[in-house]
């Protein structure tokens, strides 16, 4: 259970950046400005250290 | 006229840089410990700078500008792998600094070493480590060259440009070593914001108002350039995804990230840089939106030239010293990884190759003097494959991470499966690197996937492969983590 939380905790960032990017591959909607594409990656650029912060609290290390 | 102003600035940002990074290593005394790994004993906020200083190199500053230029939303790959990179890592880095710090190594064909105990397979990792580093350090000498080219208006030209810039990277590394590197990191990097928020905020508001307004006229001229192409296209989203993930699993993967790994002072330092360097990527959003209003400004410039995109911009809006303060800090973005990386690749030549395969230069003084002398050798490999090879810069990147991507396995399976050894592991670098050089030599990309990821793969199938097939080592001979 907490084998797979951790596993999970990991690929949903890393799944978002990589194998989900061709069903965000659009212009539309624009956020602040941005592409969606764009903006999609930028935001989980962004969101990344706290699923890292969580994965490293559950661990223990801090 | 305005030449000698930006190349003086130039000069005075490198200077002072070296200066200041050596009032700060004075007192250390320098052995190979120190030389290469720091030591190891960097903290947090330390291994931070060298981290930041090796990745965001001057291929962020000019390389993933022009790429945005030339194709538009390919080029968002960039701010995503790292960010992979991250986060895969993070389950591996403990790993790799444990075996470090327990057996005191120094690069990374030792690391594999310990946990897989053959020669073949180390000698291997050597020599494909250090060939796969020739291009990313030829990247670097490009982008020197490009910043004295540019900056020196007509004076210099490429190929005195080229030299100068390789004797100015010898002399760098010849003088500060890697914790010298960590020190002038932290001074390049004030600048680099600074540049940065210039070429990437500045300009694009100075002449389209604001960001969105950039955006909405890089639609109505180039429609096509803020979204993939479609799923097989040459540089579709299949090239997209497989690219992130050679780069991003592969990001830590070349001898040079070994050594900052081992540079740690305890796990910690590792998982916490995990954690926040992400944060630095973000950055990389400036760097979209320079390349973009180059498209806007300067349109036009064609194939490498177009890795010149903002500098064009600077160098024909604006007055020379401000030229001369961004080409002076993306200079300090080509010098400071090029030590990292020539000082890992020489040591690992001068290491496993040199000494432990031909018995030369055993002590602590043979050892040193043979990877000065490597950084010399190999820095002249990167100016030879800078002659032969004009390529924009993106590519070079990319061809070292067909090579050193191939090493992904070594260390996943090495962490994770105890059963993997020596023979599947080598069996999996050779076939890996065989295809993805194969493919990319003839210009195939089946479906649009890059071909070092279709090398990865299959690297991946013959180590499962062979391992399921071949007797597991008694447990005892493993020293995995």
């Amino acid at each position: 259970m907490q084998r797979r939380l951790r596993f999970l905790l990991a690929a949903i960032p890393f799944g978002a950046l990589s194998v989900a990017v061709p069903f965000v591959n659009h212009v539309e909607p624009r956020i602040f400005g941005l592409p969606f594409l764009l903006a999609w990656i930028a935001f989980w650029v962004l969101t990344t250290p706290v699923w890292v912060w969580t994965l490293g609290r559950i661990e223990g290390h801090w | 006229m305005n030449a000698p102003v930006a190349l003086g600035i130039i000069a005075v940002i490198v200077i002072g840089t070296v200066v200041f990074a050596l009032s700060s290593v004075r007192r250390f005394t320098m052995s190979p410990q120190e030389y290469i790994v720091g030591g190891r004993g960097f903290g947090a906020v330390f291994l931070w700078v060298l981290l930041a200083g090796e990745i965001y190199t001057s291929f962020t500053f000019l390389g993933a500008a022009g790429w945005t230029y030339s194709f538009g939303a390919p080029a968002f790959y960039i701010m995503a792998y790292g960010t992979c990179g991250y986060i895969f890592y993070y389950f591996l880095f403990p790993w790799i600094w444990r075996l470090g710090k327990e057996h005191e190594l120094l690069t990374q064909p030792d690391l594999f070493h310990v946990r897989y105990g053959s020669r073949t397979l180390t000698t291997l990792v050597a020599i494909v480590g250090v060939l796969a580093l020739v291009p990313y350090i030829t990247l670097q000498l490009s982008a020197l060259q490009i910043f004295l080219t540019v900056s020196g208006q007509g004076l210099i030209d490429p190929v005195l440009g080229a030299v100068v810039a390789f004797l100015l990277i010898i002399a760098f590394v010849f003088i500060t070593g890697l914790r010298g590197t960590a020190w002038a990191s932290i001074v390049k990097d004030a600048l680099v914001i600074g540049a940065l928020l210039f070429v990437g905020l500045a300009i694009p508001l100075q002449f389209f108002g604001s960001i969105p307004t950039l955006f909405d006229q890089v639609l109505r001229a180039h429609p096509d350039h803020l979204i993939l192409g479609g799923l097989t296209d040459s540089k579709g989203s299949l090239w997209y995804v497989s690219t992130v993930l050679l780069t991003g699993l592969g990001f830590f993967a070349g001898p040079q990230s070994t050594n900052a790994i081992f540079s740690a002072k305890d796990e910690n330092v590792l998982r916490r840089n995990a954690m926040f360097l992400p944060l630095y990527q973000i950055v990389m959003l400036l760097i979209f939106f320079a390349g973009f209003s180059a498209l806007l400004i300067v349109p036009g410039l064609k194939g490498p030239a177009a890795d010149q995109s903002f500098l064009a911009i600077v160098s024909r809006y604006y007055p020379a010293w401000v030229l001369g303060f961004v080409t002076g800090t993306g200079a300090l973005c080509a010098l400071i990884p090029s030590t990292a990386l020539l000082l890992s690749s020489a040591s690992v030549v001068a290491k496993n190759v040199a000494g432990d395969l031909f018995g030369i230069g055993l002590d602590e003084q043979g050892r040193l003097r043979t990877t000065r002398i490597m950084v010399v050798v190999l820095g002249l490999l990167a100016l030879v494959f800078w002659l032969y090879y004009r390529t924009q810069l993106v590519n070079l990147l990319l061809l070292t991470y067909n090579g050193i991507a191939q090493f992904v396995p070594a260390f996943f399976f090495g962490c994770y499966w105890k059963r993997a050894a020596a023979p599947a592991i080598t069996a999996g670098i050779a076939v890996g690197i065989t295809l993805a050089v194969a493919l990319s030599a003839t210009r195939i990309a089946p479906f649009g996937i890059n071909p070092g990821f279709v090398g990865l793969a299959a690297n991946v199938l013959v180590v499962v492969a062979v391992s399921l097939a071949t007797q597991p080592r008694p447990l005892e001979e493993v020293s995995a983590g």
